[in-house]
C-alpha cells in the first residue's frame, strides 16, 4: 500500500477509480470541480475505463446518472450545494427506482445569500430522499467510504443510493496522507454489479419509475424504501467487517473518541470533528473528562449505537453546522428524540449551532461549549439552540455593515 | 347526514352532478360538502364524485364508503369491476342508475340492493339535447330529487355550475328544461340512515422487506394492459355491416388503440373488450361499413354522417 | 420532389401492434394514434423514456401497455434519462458486459408543455452531445394531462384554463406557438420530422427514414386531443385532417438541416378547422372575432410564401 498526499477531492475520485465505475455523468460547481476534472482525465487517458459525459445541469446529471443505472451500470458522480437542490426531486426516483449509485456531496453552505464555503444545510436537505448517507471526516476516509458505499448500495438486501459528503474546503481542497488501496484487494471486497431487478434488453423488456394508482401501492414501496434502508444498518457491519480484514481500517456507524470515562460528550459530524477531538484534549488536559462522538452514517439512523454511545453521561451537546430557521439543529432533534425511550439518557441535552458557510469554531468557542454542556449537566437542564456567534465575529459584522450602508 | 356518490365515466358530468347536488344542498340551507376523486382517469374511465349534507357540521372527508344513495352514470359501470359502484353500499341504500332497462332486467344478472330506480337519462339527453355525454344537470336533478330538495335551488345550483363551466346560456336554458323533467320523472326516497356502526380495531399487516425484484415499482409482464378492459368505456359500439366492407384498412390504421385486426379477408375484428367507442373508425370508414349503435341498451342505431 | 420510398401503400403498415390496449388514456387520443403507428417501425427492441405528461399513465402498476421497456423519469429532463440509459448500454456492450443482440433503441416520450418548456435544456444537451436516441413529442398544443393549461405549443387565440378570453385579450392565448422545430434545427441534428397520424404514410415513411441516422432523431406529432379541443372524438378525422390541410401544421423533415415540406396542402381557410373545436369558439360565438382569425390566417399564409420563395 502506498501513501501520498491527496485532497479530499482527489481521495473521492480515487474511490470511483477503485471502484470500477462504468459512466460518469459530471456538471462543475465548486468547491466539487477537482473531482470531476480528475476522473475526465483518467476517463481520456484509458486509465478507468467508464465513459464519462459533460451533462447540462446537475438536474440532468442526476437523472443520467439514474438512468445509467436502472440500464444495469456502476455509476459514480458528484456535485455540491445548488447542484444537490437542483437535482432534489431526482434524488426521490433515483431511490424509488432502486438504482443503488453513489453520489458524493461536497458540502458547501446555500444560497442566499451566496457564498462557497461548507455547513450541511445542502446534504441534510436531502435526508428524506431515500438515499443513504456516510459523512467523512478525513480525505482517507472519503475514498474508504465510497468503496464500502458501493457494497452497501448494491446488496440484495439494499439497493439504494449512497451519498458520501465531505466538506467544502476543510476537506474538498485540504490535502492530508491518504493510502490508495490494492485494486485486486478492492475487487475481492467489491463483487462486481449484476442487479436482479434492473436492466432494459431485447430480450427481456421491464417497465421500471412507472406511476402508482392509490395509496396502498405508494405506501407498500415507501415502506420497502425504508425497510431497505433499516438492512443497511446490519450490512453496515458486515461492509465494515471485511473492508477491515482486508485494509486494516474499521469504520463503524458512529466513531466514539475518548468516551470511555466521559462525563461530558459533543456530538459532531465531518470535517468539523476533528477540531471537536482537538477540543476534547484541550478539555482533557484540564482534567474534564469530556468524550465526542462522531455521526458518520447518517442515513439509516443508528439510534441504537447513539444510545448505547450517550447512555449515562452527565451533559450531552450538539454541535449542529447547519440551522433549521424557526426550528434549530436538524442533528439535535434527531439524537433527542432516539434518547427519549433510554431510561439512562444524558441529564443535559444542549444544542449549539456553529460553523455555518464556512464560520470559524475557534478553540476558544468550543472552550465555551464545554464549559456550558458541563454546567447544565450538572443542573439537569437542556440549553439552545445557541446561535454561536463570538464577540469579534460581531464587532467585524459591524463594521462590513457600516460599510454597506455606506456610514464607514 | 346524507351521503350521496356518484359513479360515471370521464366525461358524462359525475363530478359536476356532485357539485350541482352540493350547491343546492347549499342554497337549501345545509352543511354540504362535495369532492370528486382525482385519478389518472381519462374521458371513458371510470370516476366517483361524493356529495356530504346535513344539518350538523360534517366529519368526514374524501370518498364515501357508506352511501345512502349512489347514482350511477353509466350501467355498464354496474359490471366494471373497477368502478366499484356497489361497495358498502347497504341493504337499505338507494340505486339509481341511468339505463333504459327495468330495475328487474338489471337484476337478471347483477346482484342489486332493494331500492333500485332507473331512467334512460342517455335517451332523454340524445333525443332532446343532441349530445351523448354531459349528463351533470340531469343527474344532479334526479338525485337532489331522491333526497327531497326543492326545485328552485336545484334550478339554481344547475345555473350556477354550468355558468361557471362556460356553458353558454341557450344551452343552459335547455339543460333546465331537461333536468326539470329528470326532477319530476322520480320521487323522494325514505333515506334510512346508518346507525351509529361499531367499530373495532384493524387487523394491521406488519411490512417485512421483500427482494427487488417484487419490492421496486416495476412491471416485468410485458404489454400486461390488456388485461384491464376498457370496452366498458363505449355509449356507441363499431358494428361491421356485412357486405359493405371493401378492405381498405382505413380503420385499423387510425384505431388509436389498436384493437381492430384485420383478418384473411381483409375485413376488420374489432377487439370490444377494449375498444373505448371513440367512432373514429366509424367517421374514416369510406363505405359506411362500419356504423356506431348504442351500446347494450339496444335502441336504435346512431349511423355516423 | 419528395417522395415515399419504404410505405408506398396503406397495406405495408405492419400489422403486429407494440402499444397494447388497455391504456388509460382518453378515447379517440391523438398521441396515441401517433405513438401506435411510430412504434410499427421502431418494434419492441425499445426503451421508452418518459417525461411526464398524459403518456405517464401508459405504464401504470400493475400494468404496462409496452411490449418494450419504460422508464419514468421526471418532466425536465427526460432527455439526461435517455442518455445515461444508451451510455450505459453501449458501455455495457462494449465492456462485454451485454452481448450486443440484447441492445435497444432508446426513445424519449414528452408532451409539448415538458418539450417546449421544462425539458428544452434537457434536449438542448442531449442534441448538443449528438446523443443517438429518438425524441417524440406529442403535441396537443396544451399542458393537457393537467387539465389543459397554456403552454408554449398553445396556438394563438386558442382558449386554455390559463388562457381564458379576457378585456385585454378576447381572442383568449395571446401568444404565438414557439418555434420548436426552428430551435432543434438550430441545432443540426441529423433529423427531424413533423408528422401527423392523419398522414400514416408519410408517419410511417419518417420513421424509416430516421432509422438510418445515428444521432438526435427528432419528431414532432400533431395530438389532436379531443378532450382539451373540445371536440366529439369521433370528429378526429376532420380536425386532424384540417390541421394539415390549412397549413397550419406543415408536414415538414429537416436533414442535418435542409429542410424539406413532404406534403404541399390546397390550403384550405383555417376557419374551417378553427370552427370545429370548443376551444376557438370564443372566436365564432357570440361575436365573430374576425381580426383574430385574419391574422391566424395570415401568419399562415406567410408561412407558406416563404417556403415557395425558398423552392423556386
Amino acid at each position: 500500500m502506498d501513501s501520498q498526499m491527496m485532497t479530499g477531492n482527489l481521495a473521492a475520485a480515487w474511490g470511483a477509480r477503485l471502484a470500477d465505475v462504468d459512466y460518469i455523468p459530471a456538471f462543475p460547481i465548486t468547491p466539487q470541480t477537482e473531482i470531476v476534472e480528475a476522473l475526465a482525465k483518467w476517463c481520456a487517458r484509458g486509465e478507468v475505463a467508464a465513459r464519462f459525459v459533460s451533462m447540462d445541469s446537475e438536474h440532468s446529471m442526476m437523472t443520467a446518472a439514474g438512468a445509467a443505472e436502472v440500464a444495469g451500470a456502476r455509476v459514480f458522480t458528484a456535485t455540491s450545494s445548488q447542484g444537490l437542490l437542483h437535482a432534489f426531486e431526482v434524488l426521490y426516483s433515483i431511490s424509488g427506482w432502486r438504482a443503488p449509485l453513489v453520489l458524493v456531496n461536497v458540502s458547501r453552505a446555500l444560497a442566499a445569500p451566496i457564498t462557497l464555503e461548507s455547513d450541511h444545510n445542502d446534504v441534510l436537505a436531502a435526508r428524506d430522499a431515500g438515499f443513504l448517507q456516510i459523512h467523512a471526516e478525513t480525505c482517507q476516509e472519503v475514498l474508504d467510504s465510497i468503496l464500502m458505499a458501493y457494497r452497501i448500495a448494491e446488496d440484495e438486501r439494499i439497493m439504494l443510493p449512497v451519498i458520501v459528503n465531505l466538506d467544502g474546503f476543510t476537506l474538498s481542497f485540504t490535502r492530508e496522507p491518504v493510502s490508495l488501496p490494492d485494486p485486486e484487494m478492492v475487487r475481492r471486497f467489491l463483487p462486481p454489479f449484476r442487479p436482479s431487478h434492473l436492466g432494459f434488453t431485447a430480450s427481456s423488456a421491464q417497465a421500471l419509475g412507472v406511476a402508482v394508482i392509490g395509496g396502498t401501492s405508494y405506501a407498500y414501496f415507501r415502506h420497502q424504501v425504508h425497510l431497505a434502508a433499516r438492512n443497511a444498518l446490519e450490512v453496515h457491519g458486515e461492509a465494515a467487517e471485511s473492508f477491515h480484514a482486508l485494509f486494516g481500517r474499521r469504520y463503524d456507524l458512529v466513531e466514539g473518541y475518548r468516551l470511555e470515562d466521559a462525563d461530558d460528550v459533543l456530538v459532531m459530524t465531518n470535517a468539523g470533528a476533528s477540531k471537536g477531538k482537538a477540543a476534547v484534549d484541550a478539555a482533557r488536559t484540564q482534567g474534564k473528562r469530556v468524550g465526542l462522538l462522531r455521526l458518520r452514517v447518517i442515513r439509516p439512523w443508528p439510534a441504537e449505537a447513539i444510545r448505547q454511545a450517550l447512555r449515562g453521561r452527565r451533559g450531552v451537546a450538539v454541535l449542529d453546522q447547519n440551522l433549521a430557521p424557526g426550528q434549530g439543529g436538524i442533528l439535535y432533534q434527531e439524537v433527542a428524540a432516539c434518547l427519549y425511550h433510554e431510561p439512562a439518557r444524558p441529564r443535559a441535552l444542549c444544542s449549539f449551532i456553529g460553523g455555518l458557510g464556512g464560520q470559524n469554531l475557534s478553540a476558544g468557542e468550543f472552550h465555551a461549549i464545554v464549559e456550558q454542556t458541563a454546567e447544565a449537566g450538572v443542573a439537569g437542564s437542556g440549553l439552545g439552540p445557541v446561535l454561536l456567534y463570538s464577540a469579534e465575529e460581531h464587532r467585524e459584522m459591524t463594521q462590513l455593515q457600516m460599510l454597506a450602508g455606506g456610514h464607514a | 347526514m346524507v351521503a350521496v356518490r356518484f359513479h360515471g365515466r370521464g366525461g358524462q358530468g359525475a363530478k359536476t352532478a356532485s357539485r350541482i347536488l352540493g350547491t343546492a344542498a347549499f342554497l337549501s340551507g345545509y352543511v354540504a360538502q362535495d369532492s370528486p376523486i382525482y385519478g389518472a382517469e381519462r374521458r371513458g374511465a371510470p370516476v366517483a364524485a361524493f356529495t356530504r349534507f346535513g344539518r350538523e357540521p360534517i366529519r368526514e372527508r374524501g370518498a364515501i364508503t357508506h352511501p345512502d344513495v349512489v347514482v350511477v352514470a353509466d350501467a355498464s359501470l354496474l359490471e366494471d369491476p373497477g368502478a366499484r359502484v356497489l361497495e358498502g353500499a347497504r341493504a337499505q341504500t338507494v340505486l339509481f342508475v341511468n339505463s333504459s332497462l327495468s330495475p328487474d332486467a338489471l337484476r337478471a344478472h347483477l346482484s342489486l340492493p332493494e331500492q333500485v330506480m332507473t331512467r334512460d337519462v342517455t335517451g332523454i339527453a340524445l333525443q332532446q339535447l343532441g349530445q351523448r355525454e354531459a349528463i351533470s344537470a340531469l343527474l344532479g336533478a334526479v338525485a337532489a330529487r331522491l333526497v327531497g330538495l326543492e326545485w328552485e335551488p336545484v334550478r339554481q345550483a344547475i345555473t350556477r355550475e354550468l355558468e361557471d363551466l362556460a356553458v353558454a346560456p341557450p344551452v343552459i336554458e335547455k339543460n333546465l328544461t331537461v333536468a326539470k323533467q329528470c326532477y319530476d320523472s322520480v320521487e323522494p326516497t325514505g333515506l334510512h340512515k346508518g346507525g351509529g356502526q361499531v367499530i373495532s380495531a384493524a387487523a394491521l399487516h406488519n411490512p417485512i422487506y421483500e427482494p427487488p425484484t417484487k419490492g421496486t415499482a416495476r412491471i416485468s409482464a410485458a404489454g400486461n394492459s390488456v388485461l384491464r378492459e376498457t370496452g366498458g368505456w363505449r355509449t356507441f359500439r363499431p358494428v361491421l355491416v356485412a357486405g359493405k366492407c371493401n378492405g381498405c384498412w382505413l380503420c385499423f390504421v387510425y384505431c388509436p388503440d389498436g384493437v381492430i385486426a384485420m383478418n384473411q379477408d381483409d375485413r376488420p375484428v374489432v377487439d370490444y373488450a377494449h375498444c373505448k367507442g371513440c367512432q373514429i373508425c366509424v367517421h374514416e370508414c369510406p363505405t359506411h361499413a362500419l356504423v356506431a349503435e348504442r351500446e347494450q341498451e339496444g335502441g336504435e342505431a346512431w349511423t355516423a354522417k | 420532389m419528395w417522395q415515399r420510398e419504404t410505405f408506398k401503400k396503406i397495406k405495408q403498415i405492419p400489422r403486429e401492434e407494440h402499444v397494447l390496449p388497455g391504456t388509460a388514456l382518453c378515447a379517440g387520443c391523438g398521441g396515441l394514434e401517433a405513438l401506435r403507428l411510430a412504434a410499427k417501425v421502431l418494434g419492441d427492441h425499445v426503451v421508452y423514456v418518459n417525461a411526464a405528461g398524459c403518456f405517464t399513465m401508459l405504464a401504470a402498476y400493475p400494468y404496462t401497455s409496452f411490449k418494450g421497456s419504460w422508464l419514468y423519469t421526471t418532466m425536465g429532463s427526460a432527455p439526461a434519462g435517455a442518455q445515461g440509459v444508451r451510455d450505459a448500454l453501449d458501455v455495457l456492450i462494449a465492456k462485454g458486459k451485454l452481448p450486443k443482440s440484447e441492445d435497444v433503441k432508446v426513445v424519449v416520450l414528452g408532451g409539448d408543455g415538458s418539450t417546449y418548456d421544462m425539458a428544452l435544456s434537457s434536449t438542448s444537451g442531449a442534441l448538443h452531445r449528438k446523443l443517438d436516441f429518438y425524441y417524440i413529442c406529442y403535441d396537443n398544443e396544451a399542458y393537457g394531462n393537467t387539465g389543459m393549461q397554456l403552454s408554449p405549443a398553445t396556438p394563438y387565440a386558442a382558449r386554455t384554463a390559463t388562457s381564458p378570453c379576457s378585456v385585454q385579450h378576447p381572442a383568449a392565448t395571446a401568444q404565438e406557438k414557439k418555434n420548436i422545430f426552428e430551435i432543434w434545427r438550430a441545432h443540426r441534428p441529423p433529423y427531424i420530422a413533423t408528422v401527423a397520424p392523419r398522414y400514416p404514410l408519410d408517419l410511417e415513411e419518417k420513421f424509416a427514414r430516421a432509422a438510418a441516422f445515428t444521432g438526435p432523431k427528432m419528431f414532432l406529432a400533431l395530438s389532436a386531443c379531443p378532450t382539451g379541443w373540445v371536440y366529439d372524438p369521433g370528429e378526429t378525422p376532420e380536425v386532424a385532417k384540417l390541421a394539415v390541410e390549412t397549413g397550419l401544421w406543415p408536414l415538414k423533415e429537416a436533414i442535418n438541416g435542409v429542410v424539406t415540406h413532404t406534403y404541399i396542402p390546397k390550403r384550405k381557410p383555417v376557419e374551417a378547422y378553427l370552427k370545429l373545436q370548443g376551444r376557438f369558439r370564443h372566436l365564432f360565438e357570440p361575436t365573430v372575432h374576425t381580426d383574430a382569425i385574419r391574422h391566424i390566417q395570415e401568419r399562415v399564409d406567410a408561412y407558406w410564401q416563404q417556403v415557395t420563395k425558398e423552392q423556386a
